[in-house]
């Protein structure tokens, strides 16, 4: 590498050569010098990380290149087919996911987060990611329940109790002004806080704390690793997303209890790190032994009790509801106490019985029946055939008959992916939105 | 764009078309269908000029795009002075195309296949999804970064003759939960046959409307009056909306309508009795979870409770008037659930299903 041409060299590639050439080269020498010994000791591919300011300036716009007739098509395509390569490599086979979450959302609002690194301040771009994160989580995780803590003033502030209906929490995470950050944060008395939020909840569900921190300090009355053990021992699940840097009381507690941890760089980054802890998690296999020894609470698999409720309809009669105390007709019942409820998915305040209805259901299945990925058609060679159509069998879309050039790795000259089951022809766009929004395939529902 | 879009889902299966002619007192065959539905679709097309148009059709084991307003036609009608040429387009292109494929089920494929609602269905969302694409890099949006438009007011209008079929059950709901990211409505009207709780449903989340049809004589007054309105001004007119509709879920076991039900956490399967094994997914459920649910069980079993629904002494009148109008919807009558409506013993029930989930296991 050639450390001094000083453009065109990511980050990543900087990292791939962590000899440290340029690193004892540049300022901050004593601490570089400092954190080569300590890699050398341990060989941690983490620790290797150099610092984002130590890094020569990435300029991602000089990579996207032109093709001949100035058409910037060829950095398109090199976008979907990163989407691609990312699907192709997800397991084929289904894996068991955790269906039924529970999470606590921890935002930061101590008075970091009112810098204006983000624009216009953490503060209103962390609300507006939440509020955004919030509507797909729950749209993905329909069986889910979520809860907001805020970390204002050195304690954990309850700002929404775990619910299953968006609204409740959106309109919770709504109103900055009661929102407004101040004072420091103090990470142990908020996780403290969702942990005991938590600890009721059934052995099936996943118990799940997201962290939104934006400070580089915490305000902590008592010894931290302490609640980090009891989160490891209560099978809590703890990510982080860093709007400044990385800290290593973060990192350790996502590493020791399982989540992921990341720093954001910029506001679609940090975007980017929150969605991604929007789908269910894998579930993460327990040791043969443990299994066995608490074979009567494995918490892996479990039978849950459900009521589907009866639907009231809009002309019956107003009645007064268990959850708020209004007088409404809309409403369900539940099967068991025959309580009225305004809205499911809930667990019922009266028997404490789960209320679901089917479409509820069947909105998580498609996170177990996940279609095939489409393999791209290489040459018109495979197309020989003349029973396939000149159009895309989802939207009849005319295919190009000319191949295009520089094509890279999982994408298709011709603009074809097939469909390995029923063996049909798509255009790249249907084969995104198959993939992502419709989770059947048109040809193989036939 | 201010023109609505319209995606038609035409179920063109052969042999309930022919049973819908033979049905009395109102029969309504094929031919007279298609034609009603031209008149409809033509006025839809002369509502607005930017009034955009797709016609799916669904033949057993195949669905085929008829017409769509995006696609250049192959060949131009001849001219006809006595036809506005748009009008004269859409009918001769769907006409000549309903008739290919008809000819074509002649020559081999199954007859007796079920109708490929889904793959239509499926078919008409990713058609939707083209012009919305399509619209957003048309216009100046989609290079200042702005968030994508979605098409002002796209619907998707099924036409079903057939009755559901079970095997479908996630293709269809995956189609409403993608409809309704996509801020389409699904109305749907089922012209013939027994009403499909699958339709309904589509409707009611998206908020179309459903409506099966009575008079199959009057099908263009019902088409005109109720789904040629755009969902935007649907508030300020009257269009028929349902109120009975079943989301009850039926148990994977026996196919019974459950109020309780006891759900797998790894696939979801629903049981109507505490089973010691997923037949599903094989897992193994703790045994304590079995004890104590079986003691938390309601003392009556499900099925009797059930089925006391129907019975017409209800404790409760109010609640049980919204019941009593659902029940006859569902897919399985009382002649479904098992002769053993009025076990009271639990003990028997109970070895019963340890035995069925054994049994699965081994």
């Amino acid at each position: 590498m050639n450390v001094d041409s000083d453009s065109d060299i990511s980050i990543s590639d900087y990292e791939e050569n962590e000899a440290g050439v340029s690193r004892s080269r540049t300022k901050g020498k004593k601490k570089a010098t400092d954190k080569r010994k300590k890699d050398k000791a341990k060989r941690k591919p983490k620790d290797v990380q150099a610092y984002t300011w130590e890094a020569n300036f990435a300029r991602s716009w000089e990579t996207v290149q032109e093709d001949e007739g100035g058409s910037l098509q060829g950095a398109v395509n090199d976008w979907m087919a990163r989407g691609r390569r990312k699907r192709l490599l997800q397991p084929q086979n289904a894996i068991r996911r955790t269906i039924i979450r529970h999470m606590v959302l921890l935002i930061d609002l101590s008075s970091s987060m009112m810098d204006r690194d983000m624009r216009p301040t953490r503060f209103a771009v962390t609300l507006q990611y939440a509020r955004e994160f919030v509507l797909e989580w729950f749209d993905q995780n329909p069986l889910g329940q979520m809860a907001v803590v805020g970390m204002r003033a050195g304690v954990g502030e309850r700002i929404c109790d775990m619910s299953g209906n968006p609204q409740d929490v959106l309109k919770s995470i709504s109103d900055r002004h009661k929102l407004e950050p101040i004072g420091e944060p103090s990470l142990q008395n908020s996780i403290e806080m969702a942990r005991n939020s938590m600890n009721h909840l059934p052995t099936h569900s996943s118990r799940e704390i997201l962290i939104i921190f934006g400070s580089l300090t915490t305000c902590d009355p008592g010894n931290i690793h302490d609640t980090l053990d009891e989160c490891v021992k209560n099978r809590i699940r703890i990510s982080i997303v860093a709007l400044a840097a990385e800290m290593k009381i973060c990192r350790d507690l996502c590493d020791k209890t399982g989540g992921q941890f990341g720093v954001a760089l910029n506001e679609g980054h940090f975007k980017d790190l929150l969605f991604e802890l929007v789908p269910p998690p894998a579930q993460r296999a327990l040791p043969r032994s443990s299994a066995a020894v608490s074979s009567s609470t494995n918490p892996a698999a479990d039978l849950i009790m459900m009521g589907f409720p009866t639907r009231l309809p809009d002309t019956s009669p107003p009645s007064f509801c268990v959850c708020h105390s209004e007088l409404r007709s809309k409403g369900f019942l539940c099967p068991r106490c025959l309580a009225k409820i305004c809205d499911v998915p809930t667990d019922c305040d009266i028997c404490g019985l789960m209320i679901v209805s089917s479409p509820h259901l069947a909105r998580s299945y498609h996170h177990l029946f996940p279609v095939k990925p489409y393999s791209a058609v290489a040459s018109f060679d495979n197309v020989a055939d003349p029973s396939t159509s000149p159009s895309c069998h989802a939207c009849s879309k005319i295919f190009p008959t000319t191949a295009l050039h520089n094509i890279v790795d999982g994408m298709s000259a011709i603009g074809r992916y097939r469909c390995p089951d029923c063996e049909t022809d798509f255009c790249s766009d249907c084969d995104v939105f198959v993939h992502d929004v419709i989770h059947c395939c048109p040809g193989c529902g036939e | 764009m201010d023109g609505s879009h319209l995606s038609v889902v035409v179920d063109l299966c052969p042999s309930q078309w022919h049973l819908s002619s033979l049905h009395q007192p109102y029969p309504l065959d094929l031919g007279s269908f298609v034609s009603q539905l031209l008149a409809f679709l033509n006025s839809h097309i002369a509502s607005r000029h930017e009034n955009s148009l797709a016609v799916f059709g669904a033949f057993p084991g195949k669905s085929v795009l008829l017409y769509s307003s995006a696609n250049s036609p192959s060949e131009t009608p001849s001219n006809d002075a006595n036809s506005f040429p748009p009008f004269k387009m859409v009918d001769s292109t769907i006409m000549h195309n309903i008739v290919q494929q008809l000819d074509a089920l002649d020559q081999g494929l199954d007859e007796e296949a079920p109708s490929a609602l889904v793959g239509a269905l499926t078919k008409a969302l990713c058609f939707i999804n083209r012009l919305t694409l399509e619209f957003n890099t048309s216009t100046a949006n989609a290079t200042e970064g702005l968030e994508p438009l979605t098409l002002s007011d796209p619907r998707i209008l099924v036409l079903s003759v057939s009755p559901d079929q079970t095997t479908s059950y996630i293709p269809v709901m995956n189609s409403i939960f993608s409809a309704q990211k996509l801020k389409v409505t699904i109305d749907a009207c089922q012209i013939y046959g027994p009403e499909t709780v699958f339709l309904q449903q589509a409707a009611h989340l998206t908020g179309g409307s459903y409506i099966y049809l009575e008079r199959r004589d009057a099908l263009l007054q019902y088409l005109t009056m109720a789904f040629l309105p755009p969902p935007s001004i649907r508030q300020t007119i009257s269009v028929p909306t349902q109120d009975k509709i079943d989301f009850r879920a039926a148990c994977f076991c026996h196919k019974n309508i459950v109020d309780v039900g006891f759900v797998c956490s790894v696939c979801l399967s629903i049981f109507c009795q505490p089973v010691p094994v997923c037949s599903t997914c094989r897992t193994k459920f703790p045994i304590k979870t079995l004890q104590r649910l079986n003691a938390a069980r309601p003392s009556l079993p499900l099925t009797s409770a059930s089925q006391s629904r129907n019975s017409s002494t209800p404790p409760t009148p109010q609640k049980i008037n919204g019941h009593a109008s659902v029940t006859p919807s569902q897919p399985l009558g009382p002649g479904g659930l098992p002769p053993s409506g009025s076990i009271n013993d639990n003990s028997t029930f109970h070895t019963n299903g340890a035995k069925n989930g054994l049994g699965l296991s081994g």
